[in-house]
């Protein structure tokens, strides 16, 4: 069974609400405030798994009937959406008027734009446009009490106020109802071409990424899954990706951008190529498969860009050796990365995670899903951030009963 | 909601004296010279950029590290002293107008560059560091840092980072809040703690995001964690003129409208041009409007958004077209659009900087609303501004000589607010709230808005002991419980009385 199965048989006992406007997901708060009752939010269930699963609680308010597109003004590249607003349905919509929101995210079918904000969730594209706190400009809110809140605003530029949008990005439903949310857009690129790597160490893919840089160059996205280097047992890790940059844009400048660097690659006598659409294709969706692929372990893992070969080594290493048809997406312009894979024996794999820590002192391992034999054995959030005091306060100011999935986010928030 | 002020406040009475105990124990902490408390020294620090609110502070501390903030801090609470921070005093809202009785933490000594990472992308510098100084010291190494606000030669980051400060290329680029990795910050409890870092994505609520662009209201921050960039390959440049905004307006909607980002794009008005025209010499003609953007990134793209803008500002009636030839000519533009707030000194004894935002699809009804608005009330408006994003700058010009005339601007000033808030827009962009816009708060948001928001404040400060009476319409204190808002002590003595 998947960790987000487990938690979902957990949740049967609680009473299933699917208000279908603004006003009716406020009363629905507003009785479980006045009942003391703790309440779980739930969008497309794509990060269930996330956190310390929430204990106690009595009513799960499911945004699936909330799917309304409040306002898409394409002169001003702006969109308002409800939070049960599926992404790719959203992309579809933005795509009629040439536009785009620069989130691809994984399970972009089933997630929801709340909850999208809610878990902090990106994909390749972030490495050119910044992740959701980047493209966020407007919220709506229903605290716990029922109250309805809004902060920033359907224009790009903003200083009125706290930014109540950004505290919200990655809030996980511990501190409201993330009722409609506005992005700023991006115009759609005209054309897109994929170099790809398909040999490196990781200290190869660290030299990459400053050569883009050093170059001048601009990718979309970049992006470096494990190379498969198994035998029929199954993946090994050997320590070598294969490396995906992608060039968005207007024809002209990504001819030249591909070019470039093709140019460099030969310089370094590194193998690269520039694919065609449908080996393009085919290593993004390898990509989004390691990414989607349903597992009963998944970690995130962050660290210094510069630090990737000890990520390598010793985190993402371990965890290799520790998991069953382990996979990995390296995001190297980012420092962050994501294992995942199924579990065997569990003290392994929580073994492996302590491992992957020690690894990465200044950075984070976080799990996005483990059973309970590895939650058991070490913490899903790591280390608690020197801010946790400040963090505490917050959630007492906006939930102080402690009603708004209780106990799942980092030090028990 | 109370009425925004409407006139220029009397000179500051005398400073309220600090209490010895408190002098000598901060003198204890930063030493003799760094403890500014004569009444005629304290004047220096009286107003920021916005001149018309003054108070002065009691007393005026310059700490140089973490340490010495952290203690001040921890004097100024034991002593129920409210604490304003203050930068360079650059702020246009009167972020650091100091509250009567005060203790003014002057951040300019720590200026220091800490740590420079190129190739993780990072510098981590303290708070008193000048924003231009930061691309200086890593210009060599062909970096740089995005955010451009046009103080950026004498601001600091410290105010940058409170006021979430903007510039001309953040359309393309993002604000303070996308640059900003990390900080170090002492708390209202005297504590320091780091919030984020250089590595992304740390687990927990991002504080980050709610104390850049906080005002000084929720700590002081004493180390910042910068992103740098690394410079464009090319940056293309035109200036064009339009017979008026309306087809300036055109042209820029046009541009976006084609999938091109540009760097940035300014507009500039009649008078606007007139007066960057007196102000720096350049031979731009007499014209309704102008068009100043930049495009960059890598060479062949860069060329080819800068033919398509140059075609489309032809095709949208553009009068003239004109591409600088070299780099000078083209920082000389750069100059004329930056140097247009203070060469409004040209056009009119007096002015008030306005700083608004609108939806960009209606920059051209909203400039139809603001010259109608300045013909009734007599008053000359000039117009420059962030046509990219709709960032608008109207410049109301008057001559306080002149009886009612100063009045009537700022009442203007305010009408323009309340135009951009009616449009759905923003009653500012980057200029912040402060103390100026606190009042147009209420109007912008509901209760419900502010009151999450000052629960957000409470969490950090429960004492409102940071940069008091400024961007809430309505100072409060922070109960336990819900309730109604309850007016801050300095408020109940008069002190902070908007009139």
């Amino acid at each position: 069974m998947t960790a987000a199965a487990e938690i979902l048989e957990e949740l049967a006992t609680a009473r299933q609400e699917r208000p279908s406007t603004l006003a009716e997901a406020a009363e629905v708060l507003r009785r479980a405030d006045r009942d003391g009752e703790r309440v779980l939010f739930l969008g497309g269930g794509t990060e269930l798994a996330l956190g310390t699963p929430p204990s106690g609680v009595e009513v799960i308010l499911a945004t699936e009937q909330l799917e309304r597109v409040v306002e898409h003004a394409p002169l001003d590249q702006i969109v308002t959406v409800e939070g049960g607003v599926r992404l790719a349905s959203l992309q579809d919509l933005l795509a009629r008027s040439g536009q785009m929101l620069a989130l691809d995210a994984p399970w972009a079918a089933r997630a929801t734009l709340g909850g999208l904000v809610a878990t902090n969730a990106f994909g390749p594209r972030r490495t050119r446009y910044g992740s959701i706190r980047d493209l966020i400009i407007g919220i709506s809110i229903v605290r716990a009490d029922g109250t309805e809140a809004r902060g920033g605003g359907k224009v790009v530029k903003n200083v009125a106020g706290f930014d109540l949008p950004k505290l919200m990005v990655g809030s996980l439903g511990t501190l409201g109802l993330i009722a409609t949310v506005t992005f700023r857009l991006h115009p759609r690129p005209e054309t897109e071409r994929t170099v790809l790597f398909s040999d490196l160490d990781a200290d190869a893919v660290r030299q990459v990424v400053l050569t883009l840089r050093e170059a001048q160059l601009e990718p979309a996205a970049v992006a470096a899954l494990v190379r498969e280097g198994g035998d029929d047992l199954g993946v090994r890790f050997d320590g070598r990706f294969e490396l995906g940059v992608r060039f968005e844009g207007f024809e002209a400048g990504v001819r030249q951008q591909a070019m470039k660097l093709l140019d460099l690659a030969t310089r370094q006598r590194w193998r690269a190529e520039s694919l065609g659409a449908e080996i393009a294709r085919a290593f993004w969706a390898r990509h989004d498969d390691a990414r989607e692929s349903p597992a009963g372990f998944r970690a995130k893992l962050a660290a210094q860009p510069t630090d990737l070969e000890r990520v390598a080594n010793a985190a993402i290493g371990s965890l290799f050796t520790a998991l069953e048809v382990p996979r990995c997406v390296v995001y190297p312009v980012l420092g962050l990365a994501f294992v995942a894979g199924e579990v065997r024996v569990p003290g392994q794999v929580a073994a492996a995670v302590t491992a992957a820590r020690e690894a990465v002192p200044e950075g984070s391992v976080v799990l996005h899903a483990a059973p309970a034999e590895v939650r058991a054995a070490v913490d899903v959030w790591g280390r608690p951030p020197a801010a946790l005091p400040l963090m505490k306060a917050v959630k007492q100011r906006l939930d102080p009963a402690r009603r708004l999935a209780p106990g799942r986010f980092v030090g028990g928030l | 909601m109370s009425s925004p002020s409407l006139v220029t406040p009397a000179p500051a009475v005398e400073p309220i004296p600090a209490p010895p105990s408190v002098i000598d124990r901060l003198i204890a902490v930063v030493g003799e010279r760094n403890v500014i408390r004569e009444p005629v020294d304290l004047r220096t620090y009286e107003c920021d950029a916005l001149t018309s609110f003054r108070a002065a502070p009691s007393v005026v501390v310059l700490p140089a590290s973490t340490e010495e903030v952290a203690a001040a801090v921890r004097i100024a609470v034991d002593a129920g002293m409210p604490i304003v921070p203050r930068g360079a005093g650059t702020g246009l809202s009167g972020g650091a107008l100091p509250v009567p009785g005060c203790m003014l933490l002057g951040l300019s000594r720590m200026k220091r560059i800490l740590e420079v990472n190129l190739e993780d992308g990072w510098i981590r510098v303290q708070p008193g560091v000048i924003n231009l100084d930061v691309s200086k010291e890593i210009s060599a190494a062909g970096y740089y840092y995005a955010p451009d606000p046009s103080s950026q030669s004498v601001c600091t980051i410290g105010g940058n980072v409170a006021e979430n400060s903007g510039g001309a290329h953040c359309l393309k680029y993002g604000f303070t809040v996308n640059h900003v990795r990390g900080v170090r910050m002492v708390t209202a409890a005297g504590e320091v703690v780091d919030i984020g870092g250089p590595v992304l994505d740390g687990p927990g609520y991002d504080l980050l995001g709610v104390v850049v662009g906080s005002e000084g209201t929720l700590g002081i921050v004493t180390e910042v964690v910068l992103r740098i960039l690394r410079k464009p390959e090319a940056t293309r440049t035109f200036f064009a003129t339009f017979p008026s905004t309306d087809e300036a307006g055109n042209c820029v909607s046009e541009i976006i409208g084609t999938g091109i980002v540009p760097a940035a794009i300014e507009m500039m008005d009649r008078l606007a041009i007139q007066a960057a025209v007196a102000a720096t010499g350049l031979d731009w003609p007499d014209v309704g409007a102008a068009l100043l953007m930049d495009v960059d990134g890598c060479t062949a793209e860069a060329e080819h958004t800068s033919e398509v803008a140059v075609r489309i500002a032809r095709r949208t009636g553009a009068l003239e077209v004109r591409v600088p030839k070299n780099d000078d000519e083209r920082m000389l533009m750069w100059k004329g659009r930056k140097s247009a707030f203070a060469a409004m000194g040209r056009l009119a004894p007096n002015y008030i900087v306005q700083d608004g935002v609108i939806p960009r699809k209606d920059i051209s009804r909203v400039l139809g609303e603001i010259a109608r608005l300045s013909q009734e009330r007599g008053l000359r408006v000039a117009n420059v501004f962030h046509a990219g994003d709709g960032n608008l700058h109207p410049l109301v010009l008057y001559d306080a000589r002149v009886p009612g005339e100063e009045h009537a601007a700022e009442e203007m000033a305010g009408e323009i607010l309340r135009i951009c808030i009616r449009y759905g827009g923003s009653i500012t962009g980057e200029h912040g709230v402060g103390a100026d816009k606190a009042p147009y708060m209420a109007e912008m948001f509901s209760d419900a808005d502010l009151d999450t928001m000052a629960k957000v404040r409470c969490a950090f400060d429960p004492g409102t002991t940071f940069n008091p009476s400024k961007v809430f319409p309505t100072p409060r204190l922070c109960g336990d419980r819900p309730g109604p808002y309850r007016p801050h002590s300095t408020e109940l003595a008069g002190l902070a009385d908007r009139g």
